[in-house]
């Protein structure tokens, strides 16, 4: 996948990835690239019909330091809005915000919720780790109750957000869940999100081994333990993280809606 | 048999691609590298099926394995 890298940038050398050793988020990257190759030689569309948007974190800074692809790297949680604006601009992209979740949770939600609401063509990629991994492991709106962050010693009191559910009352139109432990289903997920005309949202549970002082490989055999597919509904498995597909309908998108009204009204 | 390449200069040894690989091609190294790591190298790549499951997983881009396609015809 390093063809849609830039190992080289006007400063020398960019590889490798500034990610702490055994980062989800460059797992996650590895996963969206294969995906977008699979869409490029099947679909036939242009390297240059593709956009990469991101926020501010860990998750944010591969897209416009690492990939060669269009990409804007753009405030703390607002990557949402600037890849409205990107989609006004010129209907025909596929946007993929590469978000993290302190990015479209805790600061974005707002701009979240109404990507949502809206229906706009855009693809979702939010990488959860359940804590700011940036800042140094503060608590965030993600993270499970009862872990143990820089800012909550004794364990969390709160209880954690859950993405999927609030982007599916929202109105996003493809939800899914998985973990950097399932890469072929999390693969199949984003090709599909990407495919998707309207809003579409693929959270990734992801590890943080530097602020969960585990090591990586522990990490993704409890992401593996502590979650379900949502195909199974045995008693015993309750309390555990259901993943899969958790939606996928069709609603009108909104840039068609406007082209619509463009059309109508125009002379 | 499938080569396995690994870019000393990219990879940080979070060994998770030697987890994934299920017929046990691949392993971890017993010395540490000049940067601190622990290298995944070849443990006996005849058992490698090719899955490149290594090649997916890896966080920094690091691992590459060429499929030998002569191998593959004559089976």
């Amino acid at each position: 996948m390093l063809k849609y890298l830039k190992e080289r940038g006007p400063s020398g050398a960019r590889l490798p990835l500034i990610l702490c050793p055994g980062c989800g988020a460059g797992q996650v990257l590895n996963y969206t690239l294969h995906a977008v190759d699979k869409i490029i030689h099947e679909d036939g569309i242009r390297k240059e019909d593709l956009a990469f948007i991101s926020g501010v974190g860990c998750s944010a800074r591969l897209t416009s330091h690492y990939l060669n692809f269009d990409s804007a790297w753009t405030l703390h949680g607002r990557a949402l809005a600037i890849a409205t604006g990107a989609l006004l601009a010129n209907p025909e992209l596929k946007v993929i915000v590469f978000t993290g979740d302190g990015d479209v949770a805790a600061i974005g939600g707002n701009h979240f919720i109404h990507a949502c609401r809206r229906n706009i063509n855009v693809t979702i990629l939010c990488v959860n780790n359940g804590l700011y991994g940036m800042t140094g492991g503060q608590v965030a709106p993600t993270t499970p109750a009862g872990i143990e962050t820089t800012t909550t010693p004794y364990g969390n009191v709160e209880a954690e957000f859950d993405l999927c559910k609030l982007a599916q009352t929202a109105g996003a139109t493809y939800i899914a869940r998985w973990t950097t432990a399932h890469p072929r289903q999390t693969i199949k997920s984003i090709t599909k999100a990407i495919r998707k005309k309207g809003a579409a949202f693929v959270e990734i549970l992801s590890q943080c081994p530097v602020h969960n002082k585990t090591s990586p490989v522990e990490m993704l055999h409890n992401l593996k333990k502590n979650t379900v597919s949502i195909k199974k509904t045995k008693q015993s498995e309750k309390g555990k993280i259901r993943i899969g597909e958790f939606c996928d309908i069709t609603r009108p998108e909104w840039t068609a809606k406007y082209q619509h009204i463009i059309d109508q009204y125009s002379r | 048999m499938n080569k396995l390449h690994i870019n000393p200069g990219y990879c940080k040894g979070c060994l998770i691609c030697v987890e994934n690989c299920a017929p046990k091609a691949i392993k971890a190294a017993d010395k540490i590298n000049s940067r601190g790591y622990n290298l995944p190298i070849e443990d006996d790549m005849k058992r490698c099926s090719g899955c490149k499951l290594c090649e997916i997983v890896c966080p920094d881009f690091a691992i590459t394995i060429e499929i030998d396609e002569t191998n593959n015809k004559k089976k």
